[in-house]
């Protein structure tokens, strides 16, 4: 599936290119998020100062409450921090009323998620065209951008296949291709192959690999280390912390 | 999100779940039928009560002397009414008719060849109004006729039938207790239900001819009267005619303050008032009962509604996490209750009009089908859309999204 038919013309891809590896795209500065349960406090997040430049391909690690997905729904802005800073394309996401929030996540972020999440009893087209659906003004050609973002995935002749007539990691290729289609700043990817089988995810993570080298600045959350292999940087999370933040040599190679 | 989006995704979520979809809507499908059906219902029975109460049944008083009265030695009898009691009720504001009547019954009338038993009456020109029957050929008493007291008569249709085998009488001689009348005219059956010897067989003859000839005069007043008939114009207040009855009455029989009438006035317009307000209390009852149905739907449809919501939650996770804004997924569900009642709205309509039309042909009950008692129907049914709609769209868009995308 990874050797699927791409455009080989790279001038009119629905994907957004770096004009400069070295700006910071996402900069979080004593990013700090409090859960309230009951009398005690969580601290999710407790000062974290990240930065992720465009075209990057980041990998963010990490056991379960170490704070990756709280990390995740701030980048995502789908929620706000308690305190600190989340700037996303020169944006200050902590300050976004919830209007803004949702035309922010429309036009910046592409989502993909575990479970797929795609609308059942939606054709592909349909499902990927669902973003382009809440954007104002709806842009006239959504259908051949959703087309588009199909066939950068490798799914060009499945358009009009439902989720349930598609493999696992066919879905999962619609939902990259949903995430692409409105031209993201990032793609947000949390566990992409947590549902998928060893050599599926290979696929998923080829792709996604593949994307990157087009310019599209990719975040993954994932507790496997096979996938974080595939980032040129790898952040590891403990207890709201930064533990350790490297870059990976064979990746970026 | 387009307006017209919204709409399409409405109604691809409704058209994904039919079952649900349809026993949804049957609630409100039932309770629009009902609705309609019952006002169509209200309205004939509103026309039928108008007519009734606009008939001249209703519109008749009687007046006759209090015969209770005559028992009690202390009181003085009953007077008699007289002709210029007519006239003067006649002038009453509003009054459409008002005759008097010497009732004669059972008198043999006669042709050469031929007699029939019938019933004689001494009356004015207003008789023929008060009956509300038309002169089928030749002419009504005139004035002129008691005044100048001419042996002329009107006779029914079923005299006319009876003593002339249908042919024309018109010039024709009757003759009544010997007395030879010219046959003047003939009027068609009563339309009043009251009819003091009007029945099929009756001839009419002027007043004075009649009393004066036939039936005989009362021995204290020249000009008497059996009885009066008053009947008021089309919308007139009955009772004020009635209060400016027993000033005029009271006044002619010189009855002091306070006495007791010794005539009563009878009418029958209190019983059908009262079967009029029954009529509408009966309505009101029915659309009341339809509007519950409707209530009961709404309730149903909003049931439905929060299970969708729920059902749906990691949907709306979704398309809250790709940009929509609470306002999107708020009209997403309301346009989706709305759609599904404006749709129960046209079934239950047709359902309702084909219901009652077979209802108006099986039970004969008149029905009105107008637009506004359509309108009102589906208005109900879009109003349930809105009202019950609104909670569970509002749950929706209240959803946190990542809450939403974890749910199970």
């Amino acid at each position: 599936m990874a050797d699927a038919v791409l455009p080989e013309d790279g001038q009119d891809k629905p994907v957004t290119k770096g004009t400069s590896r070295n700006t910071a795209l996402i900069s979080c500065r004593d990013l700090t998020k409090i859960y309230k349960m009951g009398q005690s406090e969580v601290r999710a997040l407790d000062g974290v100062d990240l930065d992720i430049m465009e075209g990057d391909f980041v990998a963010i690690i990490g056991s379960s409450g170490s704070g990756k997905s709280t990390l995740m729904n701030m980048l995502g802005a789908l929620d706000q921090p308690t305190s600190g800073i989340v700037t996303i394309n020169g944006e200050n996401v902590g300050t976004m009323k919830s209007k803004k929030l949702a035309q922010f996540r429309n036009r910046t972020i592409g989502f993909v998620f575990q479970q797929f999440q795609l609308l059942p009893k939606k054709s592909a087209r349909k499902n990927v065209e669902l973003p382009l659906q809440y954007r104002k003004p709806k842009p006239p050609d959504a259908r051949a951008k959703a087309r588009q973002a199909l066939e950068l995935v490798g799914l060009g002749d499945r358009t009009d296949h439902r989720p349930t007539e598609l493999s696992g990691g066919q879905q999962q290729r619609v939902a990259i291709a949903r995430a692409l289609a409105g031209e993201p700043k990032v793609l947000l990817a949390d566990e992409p192959t947590g549902a998928l089988d060893s050599k599926t995810s290979e696929d998923i993570m080829a792709l996604m690999t593949e994307l990157n080298q087009k310019g599209i600045t990719i975040i993954v959350i994932t507790h496997e280390d096979e996938v974080a292999a595939y980032a040129q940087r790898v952040i590891e999370f403990k207890d709201g912390h930064i533990i350790s933040d490297r870059r990976n040599d064979v990746a970026a190679a | 999100m387009s307006a017209l989006s919204t709409l399409a995704l409405a109604a691809s979520s409704i058209i994904e779940r039919p079952l649900r979809s349809i026993l949804t809507s049957l609630g409100i499908v039932i309770g629009v039928a009902a609705v309609y059906a019952m006002l169509a219902l209200g309205e004939g029975a509103k026309k039928q009560v108008e007519e009734s109460l606009n008939s001249i049944n209703t519109r008749t008083m009687q007046v006759w002397q209090d015969w209770g009265r005559r028992r009690s030695s202390q009181s003085r009898p009953a007077m008699p009414f007289t002709e210029q009691d007519v006239k003067e009720l006649r002038a009453i504001n509003g009054v459409f008719a008002a005759t008097g009547t010497l009732t004669g019954r059972s008198y043999t009338i006669a042709t050469a060849s031929n007699d029939v038993s019938g019933n004689f009456l001494g009356v004015d020109p207003d008789q023929l109004k008060a009956t509300g029957g038309e002169m089928v050929m030749g002419e009504n008493i005139s004035y002129a006729d008691i005044e100048t007291r001419r042996p002329v008569a009107v006779i029914s249709e079923g005299i006319q039938r009876r003593l002339f085998d249908g042919q024309n009488p018109l010039g024709q001689t009757i003759k009544v207790n010997n007395i030879a009348f010219t046959v003047k005219g003939v009027t068609s059956k009563p339309d009043s239900d009251i009819s003091f010897g009007n029945d099929d067989t009756f001839v009419w003859a002027p007043i004075t001819v009649a009393r004066e000839r036939v039936l005989g005069g009362n021995s204290f007043i020249q000009n008497h009267v059996s009885n009066i008939r008053v009947v008021g114009e089309i919308g007139t207040n009955l009772d004020t005619i009635e209060e400016e009855m027993n000033i005029i009455l009271r006044r002619s029989r010189d009855l002091k303050v306070g006495a007791p009438p010794d005539y009563r006035i009878f009418s029958s317009r209190g019983w059908r008032q009262k079967a009029a307000e029954d009529t509408k209390a009966l309505s009101f009852l029915l659309a009341a009962m339809g509007a519950i149905s409707l209530i009961v739907g709404g309730v149903g449809v909003m049931n439905i509604m929060l299970v969708s919501v729920t059902e749906r939650t990691r949907e709306i996770g979704l398309r809250m996490a790709l940009g929509a804004k609470k306002s999107n997924i708020m009209s997403q569900f309301l346009t989706e209750a709305l759609l599904l009642c404006i749709l129960s709205g046209f079934v239950g309509l047709a359902a309702g009009f084909y219901a009652s039309k077979l209802a108006m042909e099986t039970m004969d009950v008149q029905l009105v089908f107008s637009p506004s008692v359509a309108l009102i129907s589906f208005g109900s049914a879009l109003l349930i859309g809105v009202v019950f709609g609104f909670l569970p769209a509002r749950r929706a868009a209240k959803l946190n999204p990542i809450e939403a995308l974890r749910h199970e």
